[in-house]
């Protein structure tokens, strides 16, 4: 596609200007500037990766870069080894480190992750200070400069960092485009909703924190040659490290490659300019400068320079006209219930005896019902019934103290959500989960991409899928521009997607006009005729009742009765928890399902 | 190890912790009410620090006195610092995308902070010499150094009172019914911007005091923040993020663990004593000592 | 984006168009430059500002004197450059100073790890560079351009050790135990390394605490209670951070405790130390120098006083006075401006007249083929009355020393 080639060639571009600054640029501390826009942009690059890709803002990036600047410069001072060599080394370290600094730590969320990771650098400063490396100066080896990554022509720094940069936008890109940058974006929008799509989100955010740690090794290894030649513990594993980080990757934008380039390429010349202009005839007001310009470009452009400048060029966005609905087909309208009688359909879900109670209220007791193949299910009860709880049991989001769920005869009770999605189970949401910052279609491919397609069959599927339901023109749209309505179709959509045996709607219906109504109904036969399983949760009955094949009703987390519509809405059981004891008494059964109304 | 210098560990901890628990309080609140990560407060600190030291030096006021009495004009100043600036990119609704705007205003607040001080009032340290730094009360075996001793006390004191004005005052309640749910608060008539505001403003003010009992036996200088800044936030999210009861005890926790780690490690590892317990805690606890547990689905 | 963004996003591209020089001040062409490169901003501000005064009144005495004369009477001028609080800015400066225009010779940088960062820059582009650094390391590089005037750490201290003890001795209160108390920065740990390890069993003294800390300290508790429990003679000190060193200061008199302290640096006898703690408890405290104003230099430091208002002159303004004159002189003797010539002329330079060398202990300035100065010893310095004294070697001492335990 056009917009994909553009980015390498946009890529490619910027590598060329650092190309050309490198040659145009004459005197020593220029070169250093340079080096120094390019070593930043690369550990922002890094960072980016696991922070600004998957939305896990790590504070403690700073290990890598350490780690990658001691290995390196250790093996060099120590065992004569060349950086050359000694780097790999050092990215080895590091990416064995962020194994064992992200598996127990991306159990945290939010801000306890940013700080756990935080405390790993630390810990590694006050170490190396006990082991005496407080300042391992890099021996000078003026036999053999090159081989020990020594340059007295300072061009070959800039261009050894511009090296790494460029290697680091194409890993960049790469992931952006591969079903991991998908993965991992959905992980950042709302993780619950990318595990019930079958985002496997730990495995996903290790691959993501090891990626990010290699740049960032190597990164550290050439700053300890390039810039510091002398390596401390607050130099590499200090706080101003993952400042400078977070200063280039915030006012550039966080999330996009282009982010930490324009972080980079402007605030570190900016720092520079004032040094040498004012900071050394009157020092620390080039603190104050360049703490204002922080503030200023943070007040104007809160999101990062980038996406302000996209969203203002963006501005004309597609809030589209009153699209025309789907109609259903002349074959849709008379179909009755298919062909095979209810009874014969083959058992497809087993739900047996679940049991569920939160702090000592018992939200489910004993529930066992079936689910059957090609069926329309539909779960009803008062509020408070436990209907959710039960699809959050079934899904994989929480587990029961008793019980079994069985799914084609094999039990799948405790399973991941991400493990059942992949099975053959699809989930929405009753308060939508939707990725706010992808637009619908990538929405949908996230959920493509459970059955391991590539990118594009993924995109291929997802099409189709929004073909079904309707919503192929908002396609590129972000959904914050959407009706309730086309929410609503778009996660049934990506639900779709995930080429799911049987789908667990929750309370698609909730919200929405009687037209609405109508059209969800339409394509929820669509989606059965197109051989996929529905089990609802709705809690008003005469939506369901001539939607759903069979009824289970639950109340205060009991199976109350499992039957036809029509059977279940006359059982006065029924009747009574949703409407009272003294109504049952004084009108008796109702003779029709529409006077259910609670 | 004979009982009591174990308890002389466990005491001198738990003085030292006394006033991280006080600086911890401040970022609680204001993470707390306005998920706002404050790279700036370690530097507010330190002006309460030198605001205090004028109180004791031009005007002759102890520094357990000019603590608190730094307290209002801090107060005025967080309140003002938070309409200016921070209310600008707060306070929209959208967390994530915003806490990456919050910490980069408030780091570049702090380097202004700092090298405008360094510039204005010089980098030389000062000091506030009081009789009660270099006495200890004897109790039985223990010494308690007098000043930490008393900054502990007067943290307590200031703890107890945040404490009873978030749960007995309606504007308390008021601040933690927008700290749990903006937009319901905000359909109790509850100015939520109002209420960042108020929080920014008590934050400051109780960082400014707990610099003010720390001048009581520590040297001021401009960029004394950074001792302290780290053990600030470990205290604030070991403790559980929005938890002023849980930073308290956070802050009490590390002073303790600082001091017992000197049991087991060296001297010179002291701090990673620290740094290990916290992820132990966060380990076991994910939402911290106080937090509370995430919403499931 | 609103106006004003856009205006600042200009001015910043415009910024980035620009040359990056600032002019500097109109100077004459065949003016000789030094570079200075010490923190001016940030957490060591204040040790910079102090090693600029010293450099700053050594430049103002030469030029009112007439110059360089070899040169012609060329005038010396001063070139500072902020090395900040990283190594990345020490570096940085280094670079930018000595390449914007043409560096006779180089000072600084105070922090062992910007010295060794910044005399790797002063290395690369040949330019002589002086530092009072102590760190052993900073000449064990092989390099040609470093010239370090202190004794380095490990000598101080066996030196120290030998003048202590035998004060004591002297004074009947010979030194059975002692303890070593202090951070782990490199001048304290190459200064505890020997003693540790063998100069004080040669001198059959029993170590009885050895307490090292990262910076920042906590709490003094835990390390003042060990010397109460052991009573040591002797307390070797190294608390290069100010609030560090006030704490164990502090806690010293809390506990009551008596010993003898024997700082190890400079640190230990600044301005500030009387203000804050107040001189009663810095009575009799003593610590090992690489410079401190000799006997003879009275002149010299009231002309400091009176300059910059400071209450007494110290080791980081003293050294960049020497530094600066020695420079002169080894322009005089090079007969140039070139750093080439001035570096050769400080390798073979045997001064024992003159202002550097009558600061530089014991009087004459020579360096080895590393480039540490031969025969430097160091000083002990002691507070009285709230003033540091020099008070070893006697022959310099400008007060005599005062042991009591």
């Amino acid at each position: 596609m056009a917009s994909r080639s553009r980015e390498w060639l946009a890529i490619a571009a910027v590598v060329a200007v650092g190309l050309v600054l490198s040659f145009a640029v004459t005197e020593r501390y220029h070169h250093r500037v340079l080096t120094l826009v390019f070593l930043w942009a690369t550990m922002g690059l890094a960072w980016n990766i696991i922070s600004g890709y998957a939305g896990q803002i790590s504070f403690g990036h700073q290990a890598f870069f350490g780690i990658g600047a001691y290995v390196t410069v250790l093996l060099a001072a120590k065992l004569k080894i060349t950086p050359w060599l000694g780097m790999l080394g050092g990215v080895g370290v590091a990416v064995l480190a962020a194994v064992l600094i992200g598996t127990p730590t991306f159990r945290l969320a939010g801000i306890y992750f940013g700080l756990a990771t935080l405390a790993y650098p630390l810990i590694f400063r006050i170490v190396m200070d006990y082991l005496g490396y407080q300042e391992v100066a890099i021996p000078m080896m003026r036999e053999q400069p090159g081989l020990f990554m020594q340059f007295s022509e300072p061009r070959y720094f800039d261009l050894l960092a511009l090296g790494i940069l460029a290697a680091t936008l194409v890993l960049s890109r790469i992931i952006e485009t591969s079903r991991l940058g998908y993965s991992l974006r959905a992980i950042k929008e709302n993780e619950q909703a990318a595990e019930a799509m079958g985002v496997d989100s730990f495995r996903c955010k290790m691959i993501a924190y090891m990626l990010s740690a290699a740049p960032a090794a190597v990164a550290g290894a050439v700053y300890a040659h390039a810039i510091l030649f002398v390596v401390t513990p607050e130099a590499v594993f200090g706080v101003l490290v993952i400042v400078q980080t977070l200063t280039v990757c915030l006012v550039g934008g966080a999330g996009t490659l282009w982010g930490p380039i324009i972080g980079a390429a402007i605030m570190i010349p900016v720092s520079e300019i004032l040094d040498t202009t004012v900071g050394d005839r009157l020092p620390g007001i080039q603190g104050v400068v360049y703490g204002a310009a922080l503030m200023a470009v943070m007040m104007y452009a809160p999101e990062g320079l980038y996406w302000r400048v996209r969203s203002m060029i963006l501005a004309r966005t597609r809030r589209s006209v009153g699209a025309a609905r789907p109609a259903p087909t002349a074959a849709e309208v008379h179909a009755t219930t298919p062909a095979v009688p209810a009874g014969a359909r083959s058992v497809l879900m087993d739900v047996r005896g679940i049991s569920k109670s939160f702090l000592g209220l018992q939200a489910l007791s004993d529930v066992s019902f079936d689910v059957r193949e090609g069926e329309i299910l539909g779960i009803i009860g008062p509020n408070g019934a436990g209907k959710t709880t039960l699809f959050n049991v079934l899904n994989g989001f929480l587990l029961a103290e008793h019980g079994e769920v069985h799914w084609l005869g094999k039990s799948i009770t405790g399973l991941q959500p991400h493990v059942i999605c992949r099975l053959g189970i699809g989930r929405t949401f009753q308060v939508m989960r939707l990725f706010p910052h992808l637009t619908v279609l990538e929405n949908v491919m996230v959920g493509a991409f459970a059955h391991g397609a590539s990118p594009d069959r993924a995109r291929v599927s997802s099409l189709a899928a929004l073909d079904l339901v309707g919503l192929a023109d908002r396609a590129d749209v972000v959904p914050t521009g959407l009706t309730t309505l086309e929410l609503r179709l778009m996660e049934l959509a990506r639900c779709l997607a995930t080429r799911p045996r049987l789908i667990l709607l929750d309370e698609p219906l909730a919200g929405l006009s009687t037209d609405g109504v109508e059209l969800m109904a339409l394509m929820i036969r669509r989606a059965r005729a197109a051989g996929v399983t529905v089990a609802i949760i709705e809690h008003t009955i005469h939506a369901l009742v001539r939607l759903a094949d069979r009824l289970v009703v639950l109340d205060q987390g009991r199976r109350l009765a499992e039957g036809l519509p029509g059977e279940v809405t006359r059982t006065p059981a029924v009747i009574e928890a949703y409407l009272g004891t003294r109504w049952l008494a004084r009108h008796g059964a109702p003779q029709h399902a529409e006077d259910l109304r609670p | 190890m004979v009982a009591s210098e174990l308890t002389q560990y466990v005491v001198t901890g738990l003085l030292v912790g006394g006033v991280y628990a006080l600086m911890s309080i401040g970022l609680a609140l204001i993470f707390g009410v306005m998920r706002v990560v404050n790279f700036a407060q370690g530097d507010f600190m330190m002006l309460g620090m030198y605001l205090t030291y004028y109180y004791a030096v031009v005007l002759g006021i102890d520094p357990l006195v000019g603590a608190l009495v730094t307290i209002p004009p801090f107060f005025v100043i967080g309140l003002l610092v938070h309409r200016v600036f921070l209310a600008r990119v707060t306070g929209g609704g959208d967390p994530n995308r915003e806490m990456d705007a919050q910490l980069i205003l408030t780091l570049g607040m702090s380097l202004i902070i700092t090298n405008a001080t360094t510039m204005i009032l010089s980098p030389m340290p000062r000091a506030i010499r009081t009789t009660y730094a270099t006495r200890a009360f004897a109790v039985g075996p223990l010494l308690l150094n007098q000043a930490r001793t008393y900054a502990f006390f007067m943290a307590l004191l200031l703890a107890a009172a945040v404490y009873v004005f978030l749960t007995r005052t309606d504007l308390g309640k008021a601040l933690r019914a927008a700290a749990d749910d903006p937009e319901a608060a905000s359909y109790q008539a509850i100015n939520v911007r109002a209420m960042h505001g108020v929080a920014f403003g008590v934050g400051i003010a109780l960082v400014a005091a707990a610099g003010g009992l720390l001048a009581t036996y520590y040297p001021i200088e401009p960029n004394v923040a950074v001792n302290f800044i780290v053990l600030m936030f470990v205290a604030v999210v070991l403790g559980g993020l929005g938890s002023i009861p849980g930073a308290f005890v956070g802050g009490l926790a590390i002073g303790l663990v600082q001091s017992l780690t000197l049991l087991v490690l060296p001297l010179q590892l002291q701090n990673v004593g620290v740094f290990v317990a916290f992820l132990l805690v966060l380990y076991v606890r994910p939402q911290g000592l106080f937090g509370r547990r995430a919403r499931t689905v | 984006m609103s106006l004003l963004a856009r205006a600042v996003t200009l001015a910043l591209a415009l910024l980035l168009a620009l040359p990056v020089a600032g002019p500097p001040p109109a100077v004459a062409v065949d003016d000789v430059k030094i570079a200075l490169v010490v923190p001016l901003s940030g957490r060591w501000a204040r040790q910079g500002q102090l090693k600029k005064m010293g450099a700053e009144m050594a430049i103002e005495e030469i030029n009112s004197q007439g110059g360089i004369k070899a040169l012609g009477g060329a005038k010396i001028v001063l070139r500072e450059a902020d090395a900040g609080d990283s190594v990345e800015k020490a570096v940085s400066a280094a670079q930018r100073v000595l390449t914007r225009e043409k560096i006779s010779a180089g000072i600084g940088s105070w922090l062992s790890s910007f010295t060794l960062g910044v005399t790797e820059v002063a290395e690369r582009l040949q330019v002589p560079w002086l530092t009072l650094s102590y760190a052993d390391s900073i000449t064990e590089r092989g390099f040609k351009y470093t010239f370090q005037t202190s004794p380095v750490s490990s000598a101080q201290a066996e030196q120290a050790l030998d003048l202590v003890v035998e004060l004591a001795k002297r004074n009947n209160q010979p030194i059975r135990k002692a303890a070593l108390i202090g951070d782990n920065t490199a001048a304290t740990v190459f200064f505890f390394k020997p003693l540790r390890e063998k100069l004080l069993q040669a001198k059959g003294i029993e170590l009885v605490v050895d307490e090292v800390w990262t910076p920042p300290l906590p709490d003094a508790t835990s390390i003042v209670q060990k010397l109460r429990a052991t009573q040591p003679d002797l307390v070797f000190y190294g608390a290069t951070n100010f609030p560090d060193s006030i704490q164990v200061l502090q806690k010293v008199k809390e506990f009551g405790v008596k010993t003898h302290i024997q700082g190890v640096g400079a640190w230990l006898v600044t301005p500030e130390y009387v203000k804050t703690v107040g001189k009663e408890l810095l009575d009799n405290i003593q610590t090992v120098v690489a410079a401190h104003p000799l006997k003879g230099q009275e002149e010299l430091v009231k002309k400091f006083v009176q300059r910059t208002g400071e209450p007494f002159m110290t080791q980081d303004p003293l050294c960049s006075y020497a530094h600066v004159w020695l420079i002169k002189e080894a322009a005089e003797q090079a007969k140039s401006a070139d750093p080439k010539a001035i570096r050769d002329a400080l390798a073979k330079i045997d001064l024992t007249t003159g202002p550097a060398a009558s600061t530089l202990s014991p009087g004459r300035i020579r360096f080895d083929e590393r480039g540490r100065r031969i025969g430097a010893v160091p000083l002990i310095v002691q507070w009285q009355n709230g003033e540091p004294f020099t008070v070893v070697p006697v022959n310099l001492a400008t007060r005599p020393v005062v042991w009591h335990k």
